[in-house]
């Protein structure tokens, strides 16, 4: 189908979305070159290509060479908070998707007194501050006697996560034919079953995009985190916040070099698996 | 021995606003064992609704479902030996045909080798033997229509609850499917309760017809009773063109009984449910009305009515004849179509004498609607 024509402006208008692209990625660009870029000192300044600050998060800095020692970190301490990062996303990304799709399903299929409440109240943690989220959670862990940890951060994340799976499952049940279910139940399928064997399979592609998503949020969380983060559990983000507190080293740049990597194969992994199931 | 017996069953929606509708309103009718029963009326008459609520997907306000004897008010949908076929299908679209089919059979834990032979067979009763492998997006609307079928026969239920099955189809493929459906009806020997709201297709596939309208039983009878005896005016309008006249029985003799209407109009009908003073209704078809040669009498008793053609549609096997009685009334009638005779008569403008016989003329209680 071809569009309308608007002769006069389309230069403008071409030359308009030119400029909005280059303004969401040219940022993202320049951090690439950044992070090839040898000058150890000033980043704008291009004095050659080099993979040395991609092999200082793999390999630590080397003896020799322009290497700042105090201001690399040793590749145990990154691939740590690497560890406790994605310990922390798969955990609490697993248990929102459990929780977020049961609530929509309930939700979705079942009537109950107080539905419209439940439903703003789920939207709610969304919609808080995350710095005021942060706070209350802190509140809560200190006073009911938690020790500050993995754990917390994991709890921490689940509260608000679910409601990010919620609002994505639910919009794929509402595409849902409810005859289904019933033609499933009407061919001697308990509750149970249909859900296995029907609804599942139908709402997959939202569930699944649902844990993708409250993954990838969990894994760049910083200010609910840092609030309830223990001494011992740094995650990444905290981890590159406090590097950057002694100032944006190269190295820096080769880290989010490859954060942005890998959160782009997340989300082609998730697009393509909705593609193939509708 | 009755089969299965719905009694009284009501049932109620709440709308947002306003009072609530009754949907289903003191409805009772015996099913037959092995009988084709459709639920035949307008949108919102019930029907769906009282599916439902047999298959179990909704539950009556009060009344009760007995089968053989026992209440199923308490019995959810996927314990009743009932299968349905809905109107979209509800097909699994991420099974194939095979799975489809034989999903109610994996269900009730039914071994592979017997399964996959009773997949089979069902696949081959709706001439599907071949099509396992797909999947229903591939079929045409038709063949997803058959593994409808092919999924809920395979389960060999006490009744088949069709919910308007053929509607999405073309007129063509609806038709084949009528014939097909009833034959296979015939062949599993299975009780079929099919709602439609199509008069055709129901006096066409049915054994006995109950026709509802705003949630109530209107009548309970087989085809030719439903359209030689409808038993009150919404049954003779909803089913088939009828011409009906108002008046006041003003003579009888034995079954012959004569009536007129506020204009004047006398017209003669047989019946003997009815006494002098009563006011009633005539019901007239279309093909029981003739078209008289000059000085021809009506046949056996009947009376003659002077009309002016209005507009003749030709319906290909006959000529629908709109004619102008007078007092603001159209009457609607069947002429042959036969090429042989002159046509000339049968034009627009003509003056015609129309004439029928007393015995086709049915009676209607006017306090019934």
């Amino acid at each position: 189908m071809r569009g309308k024509r608007f002769r006069p402006w389309s230069a403008l208008l071409n030359g308009y979305g030119l400029l909005f692209l280059a303004f969401l990625y040219l940022p993202l660009g320049l951090i690439v070159v950044y992070s090839f870029n040898a000058n150890p000192i000033n980043m704008a300044e291009w004095t050659g290509f080099t993979l040395d600050w991609y092999a200082t998060i793999f390999r630590g800095a080397s003896t020799e060479g322009n290497f700042d020692a105090a201001f690399t970190e040793s590749p145990e301490r990154i691939f740590g908070v690497i560890r406790n990062s994605f310990l922390v996303a798969l955990c609490a990304a697993s248990v929102a998707t459990v929780i977020g799709t049961a609530t929509a399903i309930a939700l979705a299929r079942y009537r109950f007194f107080g539905k419209r409440f439940y439903q703003a109240l789920l939207l709610l943690p969304m919609l808080v501050p995350d710095i005021v989220l942060g706070i209350a959670l802190l509140i809560f862990f200190v006073g009911a006697g938690i020790e500050l940890g993995l754990m917390t951060i994991i709890i921490g994340h689940i509260t608000f996560l679910s409601s990010y799976v919620f609002v994505v499952v639910s919009a794929r049940l509402a595409g849902m034919d409810t005859t289904l279910e019933q033609a499933s139940a009407d061919l001697g399928a308990g509750p149970l079953t249909t859900f296995r064997r029907v609804t599942l399979p139908q709402i997959m592609p939202g569930v699944v995009g649902g844990f993708l998503l409250a993954f990838i949020i969990s894994l760049d969380d910083v200010v609910i985190t840092y609030f309830i983060a223990g001494v011992g559990s740094q995650t990444l983000p905290l981890f590159i916040l406090a590097m950057m507190r002694r100032g944006l080293r190269p190295q820096i740049t080769a880290l989010a070099v490859l954060i942005l990597l890998f959160s782009l194969t997340v989300a082609s992994i998730g697009l393509i698996l909705r593609n193939r199931k509708s | 021995m009755d089969f299965l017996q719905i009694v009284s069953a009501s049932k109620h929606y709440q709308t947002p606003e306003g009072p609530p509708v009754k949907a289903l309103d003191g409805v009772t009718i015996d099913v037959k064992n092995n009988e084709f029963l459709t639920l035949l009326g307008p949108s919102g008459c019930g029907k769906t609704t009282l599916l439902k609520c047999i298959a179990g997907f909704e539950d009556l306000d009060s009344g009760d479902l007995i089968l053989g004897g026992k209440s199923l008010r308490d019995v959810p949908a996927h314990r009743r030996p009932f299968n349905t076929v809905f109107q979209n299908y509800a097909l699994f679209p991420h099974m194939t045909v095979i799975q489809n089919v034989g999903y109610g059979l994996d269900v009730a834990g039914v071994a592979k080798a017997e399964r996959d032979r009773r997949v089979g067979e069902a696949l081959e009763l709706v001439g599907l033997a071949g099509f396992g492998g797909r999947r229903p997006s591939q079929l045409s609307g038709g063949q997803q229509q058959r593994v409808a079928l092919a999924r809920s026969l395979v389960l060999k239920p006490k009744v088949l609850l069709l919910d308007e099955p053929l509607s999405a189809l073309d007129r063509k493929m609806r038709e084949a499917m009528q014939i097909e459906l009833k034959t296979l009806q015939h062949a599993v020997g299975i009780t079929f309760v099919f709602v439609t709201h199509d008069q055709e297709e129901a006096l066409a596939m049915s054994d006995r017809i109950a026709v509802l309208s705003q949630g109530r039983l209107q009548q309970l009878d087989t085809p030719t009773g439903i359209y030689d005896r409808p038993a009150n005016g919404f049954v003779a309008n909803f089913v088939g063109t009828s011409n009906l006249f108002v008046g006041t029985i003003t003579a009888r003799n034995g079954e012959s009984v004569t009536l007129e209407t506020a204009n004047g109009r006398q017209l003669r009908a047989t019946g003997n449910r009815f006494q002098i003073g009563d006011q009633v209704r005539l019901v007239l078809r279309p093909e029981h009305l003739k078209i008289l040669a000059p000085g021809e009498g009506p046949d056996r008793d009947g009376s003659v009515i002077q009309g002016r053609i209005k507009e003749t549609v030709f319906v290909g096997s006959t000529i629908q004849v709109h004619a102008d009685v007078g007092f603001g009334r159209t009457v609607i009638l069947l002429h042959p179509h036969d090429n042989r005779n002159a046509q000339r008569e049968i034009a627009p403008g003509a003056e015609v004498r129309i004439g029928y016989a007393a015995e086709s003329a049915h009676l209607i209680a006017v306090a019934d609607d």
